[in-house]
Formats: C-alpha cells, sequence, structure tokens
C-alpha cells in the first residue's frame, strides 16, 4: 500500500472571530477519504510537553473544512494540523505553516440600518456574537464637528439615537470593536435619514 | 499607573461554566478548600490583590491545568481554551510585576503560602482538580477586584 499523502495548501479562513481550518482534499480513486484535525495553543507547547488535542468534531470527517472557532478561544498563537485516513491506511500529519492567532481575524463594517420612526432616530444592528461591542456615530448633516458617539454593548433590539428635529438630515455610521483582541473595523457606509412628520392627532 | 490586565473573563467563564459540574464530581472532598482556607481571598487588601493574582495566575498555569487532563475530550478542550488565557494573564502580571506594579506584601506572601500548604496537603491529581473546581471563587474575586 502506497502512503497516504498528507492534505496539502492547509490554511485560516479567519473572520469576524469565526475561525475556519481548510486544506485541499487527499484524491484516492474509488475511495472516501477521511480527515482529522488537532490543535496545540501556546499553554500546550509550553506547560504539556507540546501534546495535540483533537477536535472530535472534525475527527474522521469528509468535508475539508473545520470550524476551529470553540478551541482557538485564547488570543495565543495556536498551532493546526490535519491527517487522512482510508481504510486501514493513514497519512503523515499536514501542519499549518506558522502559527494562527484570532488577534489577525478580519473584521468586516458591520450591516446596519438607520430607522427614522417619525423624530426618533433608530439603528437596527445585527448580533455578532459576544466578543463585540459597536461605535455607532450620528451627526447632523453638515455639522460633522458635533457628531455624537454611543457604546452598544450587547444587541438585543433597534437601538435609540436621538430625536430628531423636523427638515435637517441626520446620517449615522457604525464600527465594531472586540475587547479581547482590542482591535476596530473600519466604519460602514453612512446612512442619513430625514424626520418623518407625523400627523399629531387633537382631541378636542 | 496600574497594572491594566486584559482578560476575556467572559469566555474564561463559559468555558469553566460549561466543565463545572464535571470537574467538580470529580472532587470528593469537598470539605477542604486550596484557595478560600483559612481565609476567603476577599479579605486580601486591595494594595496585595495584584500580587496575589501574579502568584494565582502562575500557580494555574505552572501547576494546575496540566494535572488535570482527562478521559473526557470535550473536557480537556475546555482546559485548554481557559490554559491558553490565563497564559496570556500569566505574562501581562509578570510584567506588571518586573515594572514593580504589582508589589507584594507580607499579606499576599502568607496567603499565597497557605493555598500552597493547602495544594501540597494533596495528591498531586485531587489538589490539581480541586484547584480547577475552585475557578469560579478565582474569577469572582478577580472581578470583584477590578
Amino acid at each position: 500500500d502506497a502512503l497516504l499523502p498528507a492534505p496539502q495548501n492547509i490554511s485560516i479562513l479567519s473572520t469576524n472571530m469565526k475561525h475556519f481550518l481548510t486544506w485541499s482534499p487527499v484524491i484516492i480513486h474509488g475511495e472516501t477519504v477521511r480527515y482529522s484535525v488537532e490543535f496545540q495553543g501556546e499553554y500546550e507547547r509550553e506547560y504539556a510537553n507540546e501534546s495535540w488535542i483533537p477536535i472530535c468534531e472534525c475527527s474522521l470527517i469528509t468535508a475539508t473544512v473545520c470550524n476551529i472557532t470553540e478551541d482557538v478561544s485564547a488570543t495565543v498563537a495556536y498551532k493546526l494540523r490535519v491527517r487522512a485516513d482510508v481504510g486501514a491506511r493513514r497519512s503523515e500529519w499536514g501542519t499549518l505553516k506558522g502559527f494562527f492567532n484570532r488577534i489577525t481575524t478580519s473584521l468586516t463594517p458591520p450591516p446596519m440600518k438607520v430607522i427614522a420612526d417619525g423624530y426618533q432616530l433608530l439603528v437596527d444592528l445585527e448580533d455578532m456574537g459576544p466578543a463585540f461591542q459597536f461605535y455607532v456615530l450620528y451627526w447632523k448633516k453638515g455639522q460633522e464637528s458635533r457628531m455624537q458617539q454611543k457604546v452598544v454593548e450587547e444587541v438585543r433590539s433597534m437601538v435609540h439615537l436621538d430625536t430628531m428635529e423636523a427638515g435637517p438630515e441626520y446620517c449615522v455610521k457604525a464600527q465594531t470593536y472586540v475587547e479581547v483582541i482590542n482591535r476596530s473595523s473600519s466604519f460602514s457606509q453612512t446612512q442619513c435619514v430625514r424626520a418623518q412628520g407625523g400627523t399629531s392627532m387633537w382631541l378636542v | 499607573g496600574p497594572c491594566r490586565v486584559s482578560m476575556s473573563m467572559t469566555e474564561i467563564r463559559s468555558g469553566f461554566t460549561a466543565i463545572k459540574a464535571n470537574i467538580q464530581a470529580r472532587d470528593p472532598i469537598r470539605t477542604l478548600s486550596i484557595l478560600s482556607y483559612p481565609h476567603s481571598l476577599h479579605k486580601v487588601k486591595s494594595s496585595d490583590r495584584c500580587c496575589i493574582a501574579h502568584h494565582l495566575s502562575n500557580f494555574y498555569v505552572d501547576k494546575v491545568f496540566k494535572h488535570c487532563k482527562t478521559e473526557d475530550s470535550y473536557v480537556n478542550r475546555k482546559i485548554s481554551s481557559i490554559a491558553n488565557s490565563f497564559l496570556s494573564v500569566k505574562r501581562t502580571l509578570a510584567q506588571c510585576h518586573e515594572q514593580n506594579k504589582c508589589m507584594c506584601g507580607q499579606e499576599s506572601t502568607e496567603k499565597f503560602k497557605q493555598i500552597l500548604a493547602n495544594y501540597e496537603g494533596l495528591d498531586v491529581t485531587s489538589a490539581a482538580i480541586k484547584s480547577l473546581g475552585e475557578l469560579d471563587i478565582l474569577l469572582d474575586w478577580m472581578e470583584k477586584s477590578t
């Protein structure tokens, strides 16, 4: 039996603190190839005899991607490796070149929707997970110098920003901040709205 | 200035909460405490807190986590997550200690000696599992101290 080749092109896709290990498939005609993934944090390298820890959700899987977010949950350098199995045959480990530290995750501007509910300026933010806070900036168009900021620690529902005057446009932009890696995304596109002049009902 | 430690407390707590019952079930001696005997951590003077935190992060990284390997892969993964997070904390506190921002007084030295005595009064694995099972005591104290 020829030795099973180790998986190649091992890389990390990490966006908004969600981390995935991917690799190229090992092709063995007429056979189903399965893969297993292990990780090693800095603690394991320095204090636990360089031990490796298996990720059971990614043991003997046929997919060529593994979600490692739950395991890479400290801001230290991790090593990752994957090997292939076909029946009783097993490859050597393919190891990610270098290390992965979640501090390098790419942070995208947050999706947001600005709403004028009568004279109320609201913003609808997407929940991106417990690690994320939002910095929301809002201002009256033309008065950028009087920009105001609201920090949103947890997204539960619509966020109320201000009560608008009739007439001028109000503009809003937002960015995310991830405390555990002390980094922010770039700002989202600015969105501007005007108060929706509601008809007030006078009961006499 | 003060010692600033960026610590993903939420992540460490959720990692510990996920395995707390499993770990504490492995600790048969519930009447003894490593961290709280004879006195609670909460009795430590504020000026000594940084030093105790420094000692305890070293204690957990150097002595505790490595002796807590279990037959349960899920538990081992969570312990790894906590241990790697503590490694970051240990490093930051070591820097503070070197910059004399984390002074050790008589009280913190005595308190840590007592913790070590409690730890060494048991066999290694039992002491490590008990210490890990008391992690929420440490987290509560660290959170209250910030």
